[in-house]
């Protein structure tokens, strides 16, 4: 028997709602106390979770139409007959590809966002571009299976290549589950089963352009500057010829920075913030910075001007689109999970083009991490007219001596750019020192902040 | 029963309200905490509901971007509104079983303790019926727009204070063609109030509308623990004292 969602009781006086949107779709497994659908009144948008566990069947009130209060609006299956419904659907399903379906079931289903663009671990350029292409592919799959698709990192074309038992092939949790049991102990690529061949990554755009030009059109093409690139090429001659440019390394161990993460990302993320190592780095370098004054400052003919407030930029790359390097404000009073909120927010927008004036103007300081890309080590450019700016790398299991024994540690090694003008070598390799021990050991943080 | 807990946030992007908010309303479902007044101050930003009506944004793309304002779409009651500096934007974030589970109750409530607190600084404002909002000689002078999830409000009011009212000639607010928006300011031209005092009798007129036994001014680390941390944070208990 399937159960019926109704339009509740909302209030003495409130006598009808609209459906403001569906947040699943026919067919969609849903658990008790899941948001099943957005009802509206007034100015109030209400969030109604589903009664029980179980599948939604019918959606029998399409979005944007108004109900009296207690107006069946969806059907429900238990948890139980979940299976029968979902097979029971599918022919109807195939045949209203061609044939338009019955009213009853024409209910448009709202669009499944799509997975996460990249997995938290891939740090590689390209896994990005892949699991973009694929996203498309992601949209008929439900929440549940794409949770178990990050918890157990099963990629986008690894799922397309399963079976699938639910609506037009859709796969199914059970299918994931299923699959999962298969491949265990066998290599991932291996263990699927090759009912359709995987489609091979395509290609980021840029790159394909240039093989296709190598296999026999012109040998060279001409790309011109476009406003940012002019920009970016002057702000970099600036630099180079004014600032003095001389670089230092070190290196952090990570061990303790990188369980935190382990620990507090998933938390963090449950709560709407992905959290990377980007927020570790600015805590570190503000610390730094209030110990070192000198080297949160910018020349200004004859003196040093030394900031009391930390606008730390943070170098953003965009393919061709060129570099940015926004700002967060005042990141010396903010929280980490502040600034990790303030990092995904100023990024996306610097990938989107939403910056604001505001915020490529006045930073202090700044951070590029060459290692999102692979770097190990960079000789970081000045972002003028500030005065020193820290590379950071990515974190790679090395071979360290530790009490007399070689012990593998996840590593990163550590840069800073700075202008010789002002900060002698001395400075730069105490800033850049400390840095890394507040990395190294985040308990001093107790004591610094 | 417990009183109304109210915490000016500060500087709040809308994207890190949204956060906030959720979280909380998540810690009030569970009964981690009590009902909560949250005063966030947002940069210039577009918000719509989700009943929005078509063209009820008079600018084009262009000029949005030009200055800065980020057009956000949200789950909450209401079509599009202009949150930014000047206004009071106030978060309810409350268990509605208090208010009996009726949602035009605590609608007319949200009302009311407006109309109290404006009473108080000399404006008379009132309901206009069929126009969930606040009117004064015919001009709006607060929006309001609700979402509830598990029977805890959030999202909340918007009252103008000193805004600059030339942001809402890029929207046609609330979807309403012909309406014409005012401010606290406006209305008492010298006299007006700081946003600071404006806050004080917002939450007073509020607890006391809402019958709490009173209210009680809370932390922004407080909120954020609250919203962001699924277990509470407290100092640690000291063993050694014994």
């Amino acid at each position: 028997m399937p159960i019926s969602i109704v339009v509740p009781q909302l209030g003495e006086s409130v006598v009808e709602g609209t459906v403001a949107k569906w947040l699943k779709a026919e067919g969609d497994r849903v658990r008790k106390e899941e948001p099943l659908v957005e009802i509206q009144t007034d100015k109030i948008n209400v969030e109604i979770p589903s009664p029980f566990e179980g599948t939604l069947s019918k959606i029998l009130v399409p979005e944007g139409t108004t109900v009296p209060v207690g107006t069946e609006i969806a059907q429900l299956a238990g948890a139980g007959e979940a299976e029968s419904v979902s097979a029971a659907a599918r022919p109807a399903a195939a045949a209203s590809a061609s044939a338009s379906a019955t009213t009853a079931t024409a209910a448009p289903a709202p669009p499944v966002p799509a997975v996460p663009a990249t997995p938290a671990r891939t740090e590689a350029g390209n896994g990005a571009h892949t699991d973009l292409a694929a996203a498309g592919e992601a949209r008929n799959l439900s929440l549940a299976v794409r949770k178990i698709m990050r918890e157990e990192s099963v990629s986008l074309t690894e799922v397309t290549s399963i079976s699938g038992s639910g609506v037009a092939g859709r796969v199914t949790r059970d299918d994931l589950l299923e699959y999962l049991q298969s491949r265990t102990g066998r290599p991932a690529v291996a263990g699927a089963p090759a009912r359709a061949p995987a489609p091979a990554a395509p290609l980021p755009a840029f790159m394909a352009a240039r093989i296709i030009e190598g296999a026999g059109g012109p040998r060279e093409e001409m790309v011109p500057f476009t406003k940012v690139r002019r920009l970016i090429a002057e702000n970099m001659i600036r630099s180079k010829h004014t600032a003095a440019h001389t670089h230092c390394f070190d290196e952090a161990e990570m061990g303790a920075i990188v369980a935190l993460r382990k620990e507090w990302g998933p938390r963090l993320e449950a709560q709407g913030v992905k959290l990377t190592f980007m927020p570790f780095f600015i805590k570190a370098a503000v610390l730094a910075l209030k110990e070192f004054p000198w080297v949160n400052g910018e020349v200004k003919g004859d003196a040093l001007v030394v900031k009391k407030y930390y606008n730390v930029g943070l170098a953003v790359g965009r393919e061709e689109k060129g570099l940015i390097v926004p700002n967060i404000k005042d990141c010396d009073r903010k929280n980490l999970v502040q600034l990790a909120a303030e990092v995904n927010d100023i990024a996306a927008r610097a990938r989107a083009d939403r910056l604001r004036p505001d915020d490529i103007q006045g930073g202090t300081f700044s951070i590029t991490n060459a290692g999102v890309f692979g770097a190990i080590n960079s000789s970081p450019v000045i972002n003028y007219p500030e005065v020193a700016i820290l590379g950071v790398h990515k974190i790679v299991e090395r071979p360290v001596v530790r009490d007399g024994q070689i012990v593998a540690r996840p590593m990163m090694n550590a840069s800073i750019g700075f202008d010789h003008r002002v900060i002698d070598g001395e400075l730069a390799v105490k800033f850049l020192r400390r840095v890394c021990e507040l990395l190294e050991r985040p308990e001093l943080l107790w004591f610094y902040a | 029963m417990s009183h109304l807990s109210v915490c000016h946030l500060g500087p709040t992007s809308y994207r890190e309200g949204l956060v906030l908010q959720e979280g909380l309303a998540r810690a009030r479902a569970d009964g981690r905490t009590g009902d909560w007044l949250l005063y966030p101050d947002h940069p210039p930003v577009l918000t719509v509901g989700r009943n929005p009506s078509p063209g009820n944004v008079v600018a084009d793309a262009a000029t949005l971007e030009r200055q800065g304002i980020e057009v956000f779409e949200v789950a909450r009651g209401g079509d599009i509104t202009w949150h930014g500096p000047g206004q009071l934007v106030g978060y309810l974030v409350c268990d509605l079983d208090r208010q009996g589970r009726d949602l035009h109750r605590f609608l007319r409530s949200i009302e009311e303790g407006l109309i109290q607190a404006l009473a108080a600084l000399g404006i008379a404002a009132r309901r206009d019926p069929g126009r969930t909002g606040v009117w004064s000689e015919g001009e709006k002078i607060a929006s309001i727009g609700i979402a509830v999830r598990r029977w805890v409000s959030y999202h909340g009011f918007a009252l103008n204070v000193a805004p600059d009212l030339k942001f809402f000639d890029l929207i046609h607010p609330c979807g309403l063609r012909g309406i014409h928006m005012t401010s606290v300011a406006r209305q008492l031209g010298d006299r007006a109030p700081s946003l600071p005092e404006v806050r004080e009798r917002v939450a007073g007129a509020m607890a006391r509308v809402m019958e709490y036994p009173g209210w009680a001014w809370g932390e922004a680390a407080e909120v954020r623990g609250l919203a962001l941390l699924e277990t509470p944070v407290g100092p640690a208990r000291n063993t050694n004292a014994a």
